[in-house]
């Protein structure tokens, strides 16, 4: 039985800043993140042709590697981070993934010992828990690959393991693309983080057994789902007030993996880290401004308020005038570091910080739950329900709900008459479901046993 | 912490969805669009609130009346469903609307089935796939719908599919396109190896890609490829080729925006 995060670890928002967590993480060649500085965090993916053999996508990844290295060395960047997100080969054959990890790590160290740049490398493996047709999430082969990949990679240099994982998912995707709260609760708040339980416990133990660092989930398969959904101020395809709902949902979430061992940063793309930062005193990577290479958001200055990495989320590895995609987004990230740390150093960090936030507070709906004062309340709630995965995602949602209408209260955030309408039918879904966990799970197993053709309830357990 | 003060805030940013919304509400806006025929607009009307028992019920009451199951489904329940794409295309209802439209429309479409012997003749088929090695469907599921709703027959062949199953479907099927979605830049990957096979088979028809990393210059470098950046642009593309528009060069030129 994990233990559940039932109180704060900050006692106000505003302890809440970029570099400092309360619990500083020691990885790799004399980093530690958290601890009073930010580093940047390159993420990168191989071109398309490099996963036709082992050898190829070694190949890419040690020029990767190299090219941020050298370039990180040339611009003085004190330290990075090198995020390898596994493409499915790497996964489903964990020596590729050992292999390319090994790689990588070698040519890490060259530049320690030379330069004496403190770096660490994350793999993320792929969760390849899954078969054409159904998820596949515990038990038998796969789940026995999944957590080979992990120990292969953590036996062959990588210092911070991580992971995207999926469950939820297939009642999730069904639900948001039909506007029903109680399954997009389900789905996350509850299938999700059953499955984030046992994934997060098993990592915890190889990352024990090997020295190396658990370092956490992002709910990317479900409320990054919706956030692109959702896309920009014009697209039609998601009311923004349902995404950032899904996101509050999200935090109670990907909280399990810290109450199952793991220890931070939390992955890039996980917008729900300041939520889990508040709560859980962890440090974060988050991803923004410097992420459009990858995707569009509407909170590019506000997500760095609290970062401990800050990241680019993913670029295909290709020229550009300015050298290789990784060199240029490599140094960008590392700039954006540095004035961070200048802030840090002069006392300034909390003006930076305020700055950042009110250049994108107002913007959207999902920024503005995400800005720290509000995501603080929203871990609040988390925490006061914090022994039960759905009655803490619920009361995460519902806090969701009040922070938009008090936003709109203000006059400062403005939403159209559809997001409004969006806002109110969900929060009226939300106060009308259950208190009863029991009851929630049993009427959703059925309903969800009909509707969803791929939902297997055994992958979860039950 | 900091704050902007009320007057300030139009200065940083622009809520432009905000400051251009429509003044029509999209019940209001469907209501214009809906057919006068008294036994075809509680049809269409279902279908637009993606009431699938209302279809049904609608459905029962108009062959009651004498019409043949078989015409309500271009005559009714295409006509909603045309209310709905319509009221989408035009930014007026949001996606979620289409999907459980569309889910409506497909029970009312069995339901047809069930109450005939003919067999509906669809605008055209499509084979939908996601790329091999990927299992990221979220995307090919709205663009199956989208189709559906939009009058093609789909031919649905999931997740993770192995590029000959595409090509052998193709064949069997001989659709007007088939589509390609992949997440990941190593699994888009095989839409050439697909370009390839097909063309190996001197099969030329367009084969319409998108999805996560999937772009519009990795598009275009394989022969059958056109670029759609949006879902929704699928049944356009269909309609596209059905209107007689075969060549993909002249389709890329029409859907290729970058």
């Amino acid at each position: 039985m994990v233990k559940k995060y039932t109180s704060m670890a900050y006692a106000n928002a505003d302890e809440l800043i970029f570099g400092k967590s309360k619990f500083p993480v020691k990885a790799g060649l004399g980093l530690e993140i958290g601890a009073g500085y930010t580093s940047p965090e390159v993420n990168y993916a191989p071109r398309p042709e490099a996963g036709k053999s082992k050898e190829k996508l070694v190949k890419e990844y040690e020029r990767i590697t190299t090219d941020i290295m050298a370039r990180m060395v040339q611009i003085g960047a004190p330290s990075v981070v090198l995020e390898t997100e596994h493409v499915q080969q790497m996964s489903n054959h964990p020596s590729w993934g050992a292999a390319v990890a090994h790689a990588q790590k070698t040519i890490m160290e060259e530049y320690h010992d030379e330069y004496g740049i403190k770096c660490a490398l994350r793999h993320t493996i792929g969760d390849i828990r899954e078969d054409r047709d159904f998820l596949d999430l515990r038990g038998g082969d796969k789940y026995n690959t999944f957590l080979e990949a992990f120990e292969q990679c953590a036996k062959s240099g990588a210092d911070l393991l991580s992971v995207e994982s999926m469950g939820g998912k297939e009642v999730f995707d069904y639900s948001i693309l039909r506007n029903d709260t109680a399954g997009i609760l389900f789905g996350i708040g509850v299938l999700g983080s059953m499955d984030m339980e046992m994934v997060w416990s098993d990592i915890a133990a190889i990352a024990k057994r090997t020295g190396t660092v658990a370092a956490g989930d992002t709910d990317c398969a479900q409320a990054n789902t919706a956030m692109f959904i959702a896309g920009g101020l014009l697209d039609k395809n998601l009311a923004h007030t349902t995404a950032i709902v899904a996101r509050a949902i999200s935090a109670a979430r990907s909280l399990c993996a810290y109450e199952a061992g793991a220890q931070g940063p939390g992955k890039d793309c996980g917008y729900e880290n300041s939520i889990i930062k508040a709560i859980a005193g962890v440090p974060i990577t988050q991803e923004g401004k410097t992420s459009t290479c990858a995707h569009s958001d509407l909170m590019g200055n506000l997500v760095m308020q609290c970062c401990d990495l800050w990241s680019n989320e993913s670029v295909e590895y290709h020229g550009e005038f300015g050298g290789t995609t990784v060199q240029c987004w490599s140094e960008t990230l590392a700039y954006d570091c540095s004035m961070m740390n200048v802030a840090l150093k002069t006392g300034k960090a909390k003006d930076l910080r305020d700055i950042l936030v009110l250049s994108d507070k107002y913007r959207d709906p999902q920024g503005y739950v995400l800005a720290y004062d509000n995501a603080y309340k929203v871990g609040q709630a988390i925490a006061k329900n914090g022994n039960d995965n759905y009655l803490r995602a619920k009361a995460a949602a519902i806090e969701c709900c009040n922070i938009i209408e008090s936003g709109v209260n203000s006059g400062k955030l403005r939403l159209t008459r559809f997001e409004t309408n969006a806002l109110a039918k969900v929060k009226a879904d939300l106060v009308a479901l259950t208190d009863d966990a029991d009851k929630f799970m049993s009427d959703n197993l059925t309903k969800f046993k009909q509707e969803v053709a791929v939902f297997r309830p055994e992958n979860y357990g039950l | 912490m900091l704050d902007l003060k009320l007057e300030d805030v139009d200065g940083i940013l622009v809520r432009y969805n905000v400051a251009l919304e429509k003044e029509m509400t999209p019940d209001e806006a469907a209501e214009e669009l809906y057919p006068k025929d008294k036994l075809v607009y509680p049809i269409a009307k279902a279908i637009y609130e993606g009431e699938e028992d209302d279809v049904i019920e609608g459905l029962e009451a108009a062959i009651k009346a004498g019409k043949k199951p078989i015409d309500l489904i271009d005559d009714a329940l295409m006509i909603g469903m045309g209310v709905v794409t319509r009221l989408y295309d035009d930014g007026i209802i949001f996606l979620p609307n289409v999907m459980m439209s569309a889910d409506a429309m497909l029970a009312g479409i069995e339901f047809c089935k069930s109450q005939t012997t003919e067999v509906p003749e669809a605008k055209g088929k499509v084979v939908c796939h996601v790329a091999e090695g990927d299992v990221h469907d979220i995307g090919k599921n709205i663009v199956v719908a989208l189709l559906r709703a939009n009058g093609y027959d789909v031919v649905d062949l999931g997740r993770d599919v192995p590029v000959d199953e595409v090509i052998n479907a193709v064949v069997e099927n001989k659709p007007i396109m088939v589509t390609g979605t992949a997440l990941m830049t190593t699994t888009m990957y095989a839409f050439k190896e697909v370009n390839d096979k097909l063309l190996e088979k001197g099969i030329k028809i367009p084969f319409a890609c998108g999805g996560g990393a999937v772009n519009q210059d990795f598009v275009s470098q394989y022969e059958l490829g056109v670029y759609g950046e949006e879902a929704a642009d699928a049944p356009k593309i269909a309609d596209a080729i059905v209107s007689g528009i075969k060549d993909i060069a002249a389709l890329r030129e029409e859907f290729h925006k970058h």
